[in-house]
């Protein structure tokens, strides 16, 4: 290159040469030759030299750059082998060719950039500054600032992402150099915050750049924003971006500020909805996406999030409609978007009310209900599908979880009521409670005189041929399921099976189940509706509105084939439609009749036998209506007949009711019926449902609650009373099942429901309860007396009631220390419960000076007492001695407590709860066997994406909240878990004993407790007691937390006196009052008054219904029991 | 009761307070022959129950009943024959011993005796009725004991005597079983010296005729009254504690009957009277508002 190389290469010669320079130059050379002195051999110290000489010389001002080479060299020649050291400098002198300004920048930031380059990379990246850089004066400011801050952006960025973003800058250095320059610094500042995410804003930034390079600006200035929210959303955010920048016309800074704001807006799990909406409108109409994003914010502040989305459909709708109205819609300024926004935010949410409306039920109806939302009933796929129809199976009310039926939030609220009030009806006015054999109170009862003609009928017509009339044939899709190839078992069922609950043996006696239910539940349902509206009057307006919305959603009766006008007569009857109701005119005095026996059932004073014995009259009456469609004008408005006197049943009636029941009534239908030749006769279908009515299951409620009977005597070993066959045929023939759409599919659905069932019937065999806890040495119940010869066991004797003696030495407790987790638990469950844990420190806070008393009659104290004081002058006056305890002073009065709280930790408490509250992602786990079992299906097949929580998880966490609020007041306190297996397994755990002191091992032996065997609490509570009368505290207290009555094997004996367990229980409690130990039993348990009340007599103890309610109630109760 | 009018009060001594007209008093069961049968073999009552379901009232009954039977002790000269005595002690967690047996007082010239309320029953012959007993210091059991057994003495220390009880003489106690705390619960030695009868809340009937007397209001208001009561009282689990008593549906009853409308009267007088978690408030006032106009 230049001749003063080849002229002198030695290093005198340089150095006179580099002598030449500016001072700088020679300073620079010189310090750093120090350094490099040992570590480059004397020729690569020349090369060296030469190499700075060369670029001093280039042109006039590159010594400035030579200088800046010397100067950094020691530090990048510590990175660089010598080969990549010499590129180093080649590159920086060629660079030094163009711009020795920019060869200044790249030396100057080479050994910040070096540290996170890779040495092959360093020709790419000086090449990335130099594509910057054109020659003017800004370009080259632009390029050196690129160099300057290469370290500060490869802290974030890989060398790819910088690669791209300097080809950004290329790109837009080409429309303005500032701009880059802001972009480049704000770069460095933005990047850290975006996460994985880089590569992607870049990409948009770059698209940004080439399509409206304006908007820049904008872009970085948005996308601060970005920095704010999650990562996925982020980068879903930024693919809708490039979309939307490919689309044109739309400014990506607003749009990702917007966005951004709005993802944040919203909780984490809706962001993905959030955005899901935004890519719909984006598909229909890019421009509008923004919009709606900006105004999403303001909307959602008004209506919930499910109501957003039903604010977005509508909005979707109108925007394929026309773009401009859309626009105007997402803008929030349309009337209809104010008018939807209105509706919508009127709408009442039943997570919202979820639990105010529970505790009404509740109160209403003596037990316990639970409530849930239909969507979650639909999702279940189990045969619910509309969401928008309440229903009950007995134990819990599904209710839709939005309502907006009405213009006015009250409106919507008082429709909740109604409904809820009616489905409570259901339990709190008998429909579950129907018996057979329960005589009607206002009608003869034709029950029994029809089961004789059936059973005749049966005998007679043994293959049953169904009888050969159209109208009467059952629905053709139930013949079709019992023929399905389940051949052996219905016929089996069919002859011995007794019917398994009454309802069904109720239904049985008709020949069209369908119509038979139909008209049952409209009957039962007038009939509730006149009890609630007789015992609740301050409902009854809500009622009429709610019933007067019920009609308006009615089918034209005159376009119903008669049998089905006739039905809908009847609905609308109960829904109190008064004038316009239409009858087929051939059928006026039918109608008037059914009309009469619907008059007299809806009657606070009527039974569901009364209306059972209505349903046989009306169903006798309406198979006499042929199911064929007649001109409207056949049709008249219904005319009650005014007032004629009031018909007492007719012994004729009752005869025809009876036959046509058997169906011998058929011989006047066909002349009836039949004159209109030719006309075909439809197949029937059942009406609509009433939607504040919903889905009344008699049958299979009645079904549930049996099973759930048996479940109950889980002890009483009597054989389970419902049989494989009972079921299967129950299923086949309800008309309660949902019928599905194919006949394979039909009996795949009978066939789900049926295995659940039966998975229910085997859950009633005792339990497997061996869950690999170790083995079990199995000594027989009938043996003799154990022995402790392990270390940590323990003998007790057991109460035998039966002998009304004590069995000696007869249970072994094994007392273990429990084994430790992680603390996650512990530490959950305080952030998770943080305001009640306050609300628990507040109130014991006030225990404590509780114990600051005033003590009187004292020798010495704080001053006189002048009642005392007075006394004595009284006593000395009248000649008594007067007391010399004339002192008061304030003590502390030692809170001298020992609590001892044993934990039940059987299987049981494994069992799910329904977490209220927390509607949106664990929707209940049904109390209801059966449904419980459906659900835990259902749940696995979601992959067990949620978590639920079991009962002995509330279990955990209200010790957890205990003892944090123990450990403030300094009382003695321990926690024991007991389970077991048997007599001679009675597992005792130590979670904290009475003795120790509070560590850090007390939480992770907090999170291992877990469901295990059974609950045999006898030997547990008296080896508990053992341990508090260790204690020397003056008040002891054994606190129990159990979720169940205690059973085990061998403990509930034989199975049948379950009062064994019960009993031994009692006495184990007895003693350890005898003790001087208070006794407190909490239980979860449903069922438990009636057990409890034997087992605590006059000890106190708590059922709670809802064990949500026990992190509440568990301090609260120590402290009453405390103080 | 005493007739006690707006302008002006009467001064009974306190054994001289008899109950003059039959109290208004509904059995719930076999409550008033038992009781009668207790008095008559003089074997001390323990009644048992929850707040305001007619404990006192029934003590009050019986008095005036029994004074029928027996011709009463502070008779007046009316006609009607009047009671026997009436002595209530509420107990409290200061009422000492002396507090019930009685004290010497300073006078003008020396001191002198007072009888306490217990000292005055015995000699009288009436009902002492000790509320809320378990609430007395422990030490009060030391005069209740030997009242209680066959002996039928107070000792008197401090006037170094020992009273027998008149032949009228009855301890009766009652105990609210509900939450007592484990620091304070009868012994057994004290339990064991009464016969028990257990008070709950009135069947639905039953608290209607009470109400409808009570309140003064017509038969279909307090048959609504006692529905409310009723469902409230499905709520205990929630932390209700005792629910709604018949003294709040009585007390809604009277405010009806001033003319505050009914869903006002039961709020205050029984939504807000139960609870004081809003939430549980909203939902008996659902139950208020299903069940009145
Ligand atoms: N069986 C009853 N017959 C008549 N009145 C009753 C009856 N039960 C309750 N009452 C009414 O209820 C009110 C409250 O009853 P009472 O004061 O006797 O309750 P209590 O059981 O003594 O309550 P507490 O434990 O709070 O003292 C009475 O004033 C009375 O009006
Ligand atoms: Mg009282």
């Amino acid at each position: 290159m230049s001749n003063e190389q080849q002229a002198g290469p030695t290093v005198h010669t340089i150095e006179t040469e580099l002598g030449r320079f500016p001072a700088p130059v020679m300073d620079g050379y010189k310090e750093a030759r120090v350094l490099m002195q040992g570590r480059l051999r004397e020729q690569e110290l020349v090369n060296w030299a030469a190499q700075g000489l060369a670029i001093a010389g280039k042109t006039v001002r590159s010594w400035e750059a030579a200088a800046e080479f010397f100067k950094s060299s020691p530090a990048v020649q510590r990175q660089l082998s010598g080969g990549q050291f010499m590129r180093w400098s080649t590159v920086g002198a060629d660079l030094c060719q163009e711009s020795p300004s920019l060869a200044v920048a790249y030396f100057k930031a080479s050994p910040g950039s070096l540290l996170r380059l890779r040495p092959r990379q360093i020709d790419e990246w000086a090449g990335l500054g130099r594509s910057l850089y054109r020659g003017t004066w800004k370009s080259s400011t632009l390029a050196c600032r690129f160099y300057e801050l290469t370290p500060n952006l490869l802290e974030t960025l890989s060398f790819t992402e910088m690669t791209r973003f300097g080809q950004f800058l290329e790109v837009l250095s080409l429309r303005s150099y500032d701009l880059a320059s802001q972009c480049l610094v704000e770069g460095c500042g933005l990047f850290p915050r975006l996460g994985t995410e880089r590569e992607a804003f870049i990409g948009v930034a770059h698209a940004v750049a080439e399509r409206s390079w304006r908007d820049v600006r904008a872009f970085f200035d948005g996308a601060t924003a970005l920095g704010t929210i999650d990562s996925d959303q982020r980068s879903r955010l930024l693919v809708l971006a490039r979309r939307m920048v490919a689309s044109g016309d739309v400014s990506a800074g607003d749009f990702v500020k917007h966005g951004s704001a709005a993802v944040r807006g919203v909780p984490v799990e809706y962001s993905g909805r959030l955005l899901e909406m935004a890519e719909a409108i984006h598909a229909v109409a890019p421009v509008a996406v923004t919009d709606f994003l900006k105004h999403a914010p303001t909307v959602l502040g008004r209506i919930s999030f499910t109501q957003f989305e039903a604010w977005h459909t509508e909005g979707m709708g109108i925007l394929k409609e026309g773009p401009e109205a859309g626009l105007s819609y997402f803008r929030g300024v349309s009337g209809r978007a104010l008018e939807v926004l209105d509706t919508l935010a009127s709408g009442v949410e039943l997570s919202r009310i979820k639990d105010v409306v529970r505790v009404y039920c509740r109160a209403l109806a003596g037990e316990d209900i639970e409530l849930s939302s239909t969507q979650q009933l639909v999702e279940k796929k189990i045969g619910w599908t509309d969401s928008d129809i309440a229903t009950t199976e007995g134990t819990t009310i599904f209710l839709p979880p939005v309502v907006d039926r009405f213009p006015s939030k009250d409106d919507n609220f008082a429709w909740y009521k109604v409904v809820s009030t009616h489905q409570v009806g259901h339990i709190e006015f008998g429909s579950f409670l129907f018996r057979y054999e329960r005589p009607s109170t206002m009608f003869e009862d034709l029950r029994p005189l029809l089961l004789k003609s059936k059973a005749k009928d049966a005998e007679v017509a043994e293959p049953k041929a169904q009888p050969p009339r159209a109208v009467r044939a059952a629905s053709p899709k139930t013949v079709a399921k019992s023929s399905a190839g389940k051949e052996p078992v219905a016929e089996a069922a069919a002859a011995p099976a007794a019917p398994v609950t009454d309802m069904t043996r109720f239904f049985d006696l008709f020949d069209d189940r369908t119509l038979s239910h139909d008209v049952f539940t409209v009957a039962e349902a007038c009939r509730l509706d006149a009890t609630v509206m007789f015992e609740y009057r301050g409902i009854v307006n809500s009622y009429r509105k709610v019933q007067a919305r019920a009609l308006q959603e009615r089918p034209t009766i005159e376009e119903l084939p008669m049998r089905e006008a006739m039905v809908e007569f009847i609905i609308r009857l109960s829904l109190n439609q008064q004038a316009d109701l239409k009858v087929p005119r051939d059928f006026m005095p039918t109608a008037r009749k059914i009309a009469r026996l619907i008059r007299r059932i809806a009657d606070p004073v009527a039974t569901v036998e009364d209306v059972s014995e209505a349903t046989i009259r009306i169903y006798a009456l309406l198979t006499d209506v042929p199911n064929n469609k007649v001109p409207e004008d056949e049709f008249e408005d219904f005319d009650p007949e005014e007032e004629e006197e009031e018909q007492q049943e007719q012994p004729e009636d009752q005869e025809f009711y009876l036959n046509s029941m058997s169906g011998e009534g058929e011989g006047d239908e066909s002349q009836d019926s039949e004159g209109q030749e030719g006309e075909e006769q439809e197949e029937y279908e059942s009406p609509q449902d009433v939607s504040y009515r919903g889905e009344f299951k008699p049958e299979l409620a009645q079904l549930l609650s049996q099973l759930r009977l048996d479940q109950d005597m889980l002890d009483g070993a009597e054989p389970a009373d419902i049989t494989e066959e009972q079921l299967q045929e129950l299923l086949e023939k309800s008309s309660e099942i949902e019928q599905q759409e194919g006949e394979g599919e039909q009996q795949q659905a009978t066939e789900e429901m049926l295995k659940n069932l039966l998975k229910e019937m085997a859950k009633r065999e005792p339990k497997d309860q061996d869950s690999g806890q170790g083995k079990f040495i199995h000594v027989d119940e009938e043996g003799g007396p154990l022995e402790a010869t392990e270390e940590n066991s323990f003998v007790y004797d057991e109460w035998d009631f039966r002998a009304n003696e004590y069995k000696p030495r007869w249970c072994l407790v094994r007392e273990k220390e429990m084994a430790e987790g992680d603390n996650t638990f512990y530490q959950d469950t305080l952030t998770n419960y943080a305001s009640l844990v306050r609300d628990i420190h507040r109130q014991f806070e006030l225990v404590v000076p509780e114990v600051y008393r005033k003590i009187k009659r004292l020798e010495d104290g704080e001053d006189h007492e002048l009642d005392l004081v007075i006394e004595a002058m009284v006593d000395r006056r009248s000649g008594n001695t007067p007391s010399e305890k004339l002192y008061w002073k304030r003590n502390k009065i030692e809170r001298d407590i020992a609590v001892a709280f044993l934990l039940d930790m059987s299987a049981s408490t494994a069992e799910a709860i329904d977490e209220s509250g927390r509607d949106n992602d664990d929707w209940g786990a049904p109390d209801d066997p059966v449904e419980y079992m459906v659900w835990l299906r259902s749940r696995r097949a979601e992959g067990l994406r949620r978590s639920y929580k079991r009962i002995v998880d509330i279990e955990k966490e209200s010790i957890v909240l205990l003892v944090n609020a123990l450990e403030m007041l300094g009382d003695t306190y321990g926690i024991y878990g007991f389970s077991g297996y048997g007599r001679e397994n009675v597992e005792f755990y130590v979670i904290k004993d009475l003795k120790e002191r509070y560590s850090g091992a007390i939480p992770r032996r907090i999170d291992r407790i877990a469901p295990l065997h059974a609950t045999r609490m006898g030997p547990a509570i008296r080896h508990a007691g053992q341990r508090l009368m260790e204690s020397e505290a003056k008040s002891k207290i054994l606190f129990m937390i159990s979720d169940g009555r205690p059973q085990d094997r061998g403990y509930s004996r034989e199975g049948v006196e379950k009062e064994y367990a019960v009993h031994d229980t009692k006495v184990a409690l007895t003693e350890a009052k005898r003790n001087g130990i208070t006794p407190f039993c909490l239980t979860v348990d449903k069922a438990g008054h009636d057990y409890l009340k034997t087992m605590m007599q006059d000890m106190s103890y708590e059922v709670l219904s809802d064990i949500r309610l026990l992190p509440k109630r568990l301090p609260h109760l120590y402290k009453r029991l405390t103080t | 009761m005493a007739q006690v009018q707006a302008t002006s009060y009467r001064e009974y001594r306190i054994e001289e307070y008899v109950v003059a007209r039959e109290p208004f008093y509904v059995p719930q069961s076999d409550e008033i022959e038992i009781f009668t049968a207790a008095y008559k073999q003089r074997i001390p009552v323990l009644l048992k129950g929850p707040t305001g379901v007619g404990k006192t009232r029934f003590v009050e009954y019986m008095a005036w009943r029994l004074g029928q039977s027996m011709g009463g002790k502070g008779s007046k000269a009316n006609g009607a024959k009047p009671g026997i005595p009436l002595v209530t002690v509420a107990c409290h967690e200061d009422l000492t011993a002396s507090d019930l047996v009685g004290r010497y007082l300073l006078d003008t010239d020396g001191t002198r005796w007072l009888d306490g309320p217990l000292t005055r029953a015995v000699k009288a012959g009436g009902i002492c009725y000790l509320d809320e007993v378990v609430e007395a210091r422990k030490d009060t059991t030391v005069i209740v004991h030997p009242l209680t057994d066959h002996r039928r003495v107070l000792t008197i220390d401090k006037l170094g005597q020992i009273i027998e009880a008149d032949p009228g003489f009855l301890m009766v106690i009652s105990y609210n079983p509900g939450y007592q705390t484990a620091l304070k619960d009868l012994k057994h030695s004290t339990r064991q010296r009464f016969v028990a009868l257990e008070f709950s809340f009135p069947r639905p009937e039953v608290e209607t005729k009470i109400i409808v007397h009570e309140a003064g209001v017509d038969e279909d208001t307090a048959e609504q009254l006692a529905k409310l009561g009723e469902k409230v009282r499905n709520l205990g689990d929630y932390g209700l504690g005792e629910g709604a008593s018949t003294r709040v549906l009585i007390y809604a009853g009277r405010l009806m009957n001033e003319g505050v409308p009914a869903r006002r009267a039961c709020q205050v007088a029984v939504t807000w009277g139960i609870t004081d978690d809003a939430q549980l408030q909203r939902s008996v006032d659902e139950v208020v508002t299903s069940i009145f106009a």
